[in-house]
């Protein structure tokens, strides 16, 4: 359940340009924490992706862009793409708010960057649309919706690892994985803290929103920010030491237990044939059926 | 700066994946060495400062705000290793919980922001405030620091951009992930961060280190550098010794035209450069001295003279920068300020 806070930016809409520095940091700040707490309600649905063990998700899901970033076809290409709007629904996650994602993830600044390279000045070839240096060329085209599904793509099984794993889950794989305790307590702690931080500097951005009578000027809000950057990294270095004196009370051996039971079923192996399988045709369908 | 997944190709992020692991293998070890039992804790708060502060919208001009990386500010407050794995901890999470920052891209990513910016942050401040500043010089050697910092960072970022067409096409030329060469994406990446976002960072990383150093000056005392200087030595001696290699490289640099060539691209010198041009005379012209014969011997002694002669200059402006600025230590915290 998102506690009402989280909404703060859906139940408070104000035209953007109205809205001060603080409110608008602490919008987002409150939308991060909002978005982290949705997506572990997303993680515990009963969907295709929430059910496998995460060990055998981020391997396939890690197969998966690999396997984006060696295609280079267009069809198969777009094939992947929809693969991941397929699997989030299959993973009870909506297209919309998916897709929605993942151009906010990563869409938009892949066809920002890819825009000027449908020209004749960077990628020369037969025009399509003459206007001189800036003509678009067929070969531009090619290459700027080439690099926009395979960032879309990419994108995708991101999210897909993202919103389909609660972060507790994501760590015990990781400790069965053999990675070394040090990194996932400190993975750990640095999510929890993360958090916590977030919960301060919103904090302080409404503190500050709710005393603010008129608009302060660039130069003050600058001054306000740097102070209250400076009182954060004060916070965290009290932070760590009263963490550590809390380590050592309670006998910190440097072992991360977890409640998180890993085991993989028949389920899993399936997934992970059919993960492997896809991949290999989809390069080999890149490679004879559409070869660049 | 996080580069998604989609515009390095395999070769590229295969490398820079690899090449994290070693960083991030020493920068461990380095951090158990100095933090011991208290690393966990000081890493995840760290690691969290360093998510928060790229949260933090700082206004610059005309209404348009900007957010700054921090690597450089972590490496003042917690030394270059231990800010490699906080910056680390904290892009690794971006990219799996936020979905900031591709997963492919991990080490591409960490390498620009987590190993060279707070490197080149970190010992530039040392270079400049030297080992006992004042408030001052720490606050402008912060300044400068992380300016230079994020940049280099940006042309890395361009420069494994502007590989791409190189490294993977098509048999008829286009390139299969970032399209754009290295003569278009370094410049882009370099001049938006000089002019807008390298800015953001020096204001904010200056801005802090001012108020520390006024209310809490214990945190910037000066981080043990793991011998850094030594390491600088030994890795400029390195990169001194590899200089003949540029000999090996055929043509001019872009721009960089003398008359005759000039003359023999275009057909014609212009006239002011025709004019300008013979103005002066320069002591080792094309990096040969014309007391030696051998090209690679000359290019060798050509780079050890010159190291010497900027090494000196930096030398003399810095002793005369701390005597200017009378070297006043930060003194004691003030409980009211």
């Amino acid at each position: 359940m998102i506690p009402a806070l989280a909404h703060i930016s859906d139940s408070a809409p104000r035209r953007r340009a109205s809205r001060s520095l603080a409110r608008r940091t602490a919008d987002a700040l409150a939308s991060a924490v909002a978005e982290v707490l949705a997506n572990d309600e997303v993680a515990s649905r009963p969907g295709l992706m929430q059910r496998l063990d995460p060990r055998v998700k981020l391997i396939s899901i890690l197969g998966f862009a690999v396997t984006v970033s060696f295609v280079h076809s267009l069809p198969v290409l777009l094939a992947m793409a929809v693969l991941t709007v397929a699997l989030a629904v299959a993973s009870r996650i909506a297209a919309g708010p998916f897709l929605r994602k993942v151009w906010a993830a990563a869409g938009f600044f892949g066809v920002l960057l890819a825009a000027p390279a449908v020209t004749a000045w960077i990628t020369p070839g037969t025009v399509l649309v003459p206007f001189g240096p800036a003509s678009i060329t067929y070969p531009g085209l090619l290459v700027a919706a080439r690099l926009v599904l395979r960032v879309a793509g990419g994108a995708g099984f991101g999210l897909l690892v993202m919103l389909t794993t609660r972060w507790t889950d994501l760590l015990a794989a990781l400790t069965a994985m053999r990675v070394p305790d040090l990194v996932v307590a400190t993975l750990a702690m640095t999510q929890q803290q993360i958090m916590s931080l977030l919960r301060t500097v919103e904090n302080m951005h409404l503190a500050r929103e709710s005393r603010m009578l008129s608009t302060a000027s660039a130069g003050q809000d600058r001054g306000w920010v740097v102070e209250r950057m400076a009182f954060v990294a004060r916070k965290s270095f009290k932070t760590a030491d009263d963490v550590y004196d809390a380590m050592l009370a309670r006998g910190f051996s440097g072992a991360v237990p977890t409640l998180s039971r890993l085991a993989t079923g028949p389920r899993d192996w399936t997934w992970l044939l059919v993960s492997v399988a896809s991949c290999a045709a989809m390069l080999a369908i890149d490679r004879m059926v559409f070869p660049a | 700066m996080h580069i998604p997944d989609g515009y390095l190709g395999p070769q590229t992020y295969a490398v820079l994946d690899a090449a994290i692991v070693p960083a991030w293998w020493f920068a461990g070890a380095r951090v158990k060495k100095t933090l011991r039992a208290k690393q966990v804790p000081l890493m995840a708060l760290a690691a969290a400062f360093s998510f928060v502060i790229m949260m933090f919208n700082v206004p610059v001009i005309g209404g348009s705000t900007g957010h700054a990386v921090g690597a450089t500010l972590i490496a003042i407050l917690l030394g270059p290793w231990a800010a490699c794995i906080a910056v680390s901890i904290a892009l690794v999470i971006q990219a799996l919980v936020f979905g900031d920052g591709g997963i492919t891209a991990i080490g591409a990513n960490c390498i620009n922001m987590a190993v060279i910016m707070p490197f080149v942050g970190f010992y530039l401040y040392r270079l400049i405030a030297g080992d006992a500043p004042g408030r001052g010089r720490r606050i402008a050697a912060a300044g400068v620091a992380s300016y230079v910092a994020i940049v280099a960072a940006a042309i890395a970022a361009g420069v494994e951009f502007g590989l791409q067409p190189l490294i993977s096409h098509t048999a008829s030329g286009q390139p299969l992930y970032a399209p754009y060469p290295l003569a278009v994406a370094v410049p882009a990446m370099a001049i938006e961060h000089m002019l807008f976002f390298g800015f953001v960072e020096a204001l904010m990383t200056m801005g802090i280190v001012a108020v520390l150093a006024r209310q809490d000056s214990g945190l910037l005392e000066m981080k043990p550098a793991a011998r850094p200087l030594r390491w600088l030595w030994a890795s400029f001696a390195g990169l001194v010794l590899l200089t003949p290699i540029g000999v090996l490289a055929e043509g001019t640099a872009w721009g960089e035209w003398g008359a005759a060539e000039l003359k023999a691209t275009l057909g014609f010198v212009p006239a002011g450069l025709e004019k300008l041009g013979g103005l002066w005379t320069a002591a080792m012209p094309d990096y040969a001295p014309p007391f030696i014969a051998n090209p690679l011997v000359g290019y060798l002694v050509a780079a050890v003279l010159g190291s010497a002669l900027v090494i000196g200059a930096t030398w003399l402006l810095a002793k005369l920068l701390s005597r200017k600025a009378g070297d006043t230590p930060s003194g004691p915290v003030s409980p009211a300020a």
